[in-house]
């Protein structure tokens, strides 16, 4: 059942999105949208259909924080697993994105075996 | 006609009228005289203060925009080299990663490709073999002009799977590889706004009569994001990697 989830993944680099997607693909989820930044996004997730956001941080428009607040402040989308992948280390901004309701931090450059670790943790505890 | 001649013209009658008030001893005309000359001079001395303080403001102005030029050139300048730096370093690991990883591949393509040529010449002098015998005996010989193509494939087989496993799994590494165009663009991104910055404000000095432009400095909206970390730029506490990150999230709770 969880490889139908349909994924959206919000970088401003065409590169990185192209990365993620074909992780995921590599994972068992086919199913992937995505984004430039959180102005594009967040239409996109309030018309429905997403069920796993993966966004990055540092995004011209909107910054990838302000997609989760607002992704938090959105009744049909409070719930919604997200995971941050971004080159964003400082520990105040981790503390930030955790109190902002990120489900999972990644750092870049990251490895294939840390984003299925993230996944599989989120997914599990959303069981 | 010279400048003395000019003043000449316009202070002569009054000085006249100065002595000859004095000579003749008559204090009124003195006065009126001396408040005639002060008159004078006051729309000029007005020029030179209205000069004078045109003057400052322009040093003022040039002042605040030499000091954000002193603070370009001191720190953000080296900063932005120490970063450009860092981009270089970033593409060149990632370039060597790439070539190291299709260096890899390529070998193992070749050996499959080969191997699985002297297979399809095997098999084909196997179908090209002149008929031996009849009956039984053209039958075992058959079989036993197979067996070496079939231990042959026997051999190929895992090696081909093998291969193919490595090289698939080289080419998702090749694939991650890419991930520094996300950083390095970053990175040269916020050194393209500081080369913006800097454009302005020579612009700045070289118009004075213009308005001051408005400084932002770097990465000063913190949920804009800062960027990737660049060794001797990033201040403050960042995570090593990511089980720091782990580490500093479970701590929350998380």
């Amino acid at each position: 059942m969880s490889k139908d989830l349909k994924f959206l993944v919000v970088d401003d680099f065409s590169t990185m999105r192209r990365i993620i997607k074909n992780l995921l693909h590599d994972l068992g989820y086919p199913n992937v949208a995505e984004a430039d930044d959180g102005k594009t996004a967040l239409p996109m997730l309030q018309a429905g259909g997403y069920d796993f956001l993966i966004t990055d941080w540092n995004m011209p428009g909107m910054p990838g924080l302000e997609l989760i607040k607002a992704v938090r402040a959105d009744a049909k989308l409070a719930k919604m697993p997200v995971l941050m992948l971004t080159a964003e280390a400082k520990r105040e901004q981790i503390i930030e994105a955790a109190q902002a309701g990120v489900n999972g931090y990644v750092i870049k450059p990251f490895t294939a075996e840390t984003l299925k670790e993230k996944l599989d943790k989120i997914l599990g505890a959303g069981k | 006609m010279s400048n003395f001649q000019v003043l000449k013209l316009e202070y002569g009658a009054c000085v006249d009228a100065l002595s000859e008030a004095l000579r003749g001893g008559d204090e009124t005309a003195f006065f009126t005289a001396v408040d005639h000359i002060v008159r004078m001079r006051e729309p000029q001395t007005l020029t030179e203060i209205r000069k004078l303080t045109g003057d400052l403001q322009k040093a003022l102005e040039r002042f605040s925009i030499e000091s954000r030029l002193a603070d370009i050139a001191e720190n953000e300048i080296p900063d932005a080299k120490t970063r450009l730096s860092h981009v270089i370093k970033m593409t060149d690991e990632a370039a060597h990663r790439t070539l190291d990883l299709v260096e890899q591949s390529g070998p193992l393509a070749e050996r499959t490709a080969r191997e699985a040529g002297v297979l399809i010449d095997s098999l084909q002098t196997y179908r090209d073999r002149p008929p031996v015998g009849s009956g039984f005996e053209s039958v075992v010989r058959s079989i036993d002009a197979f067996l070496p193509v079939v231990r042959a494939v026997e051999a190929f087989l895992p090696a081909a799977r093998a291969d193919s496993e490595r090289i698939r799994k080289n080419l998702a590494d090749v694939l991650l590889a890419q991930g520094y165009q996300d950083l390095t663009g970053q990175i040269i991104r916020s050194v393209i706004k500081l080369v913006g910055e800097l454009e302005e404000t020579l612009a700045s000095l070289t118009n004075l009569s213009g308005d001051i432009v408005e400084h932002t400095t770097l990465g000063e909206n913190p949920d804009q994001g800062h960027g990737p970390v660049v060794p001797g730029v990033t201040r403050g506490e960042v995570a090593s990697g990511q089980t720091d990150v782990d580490e500093l999230l479970s701590g929350l709770g998380m």
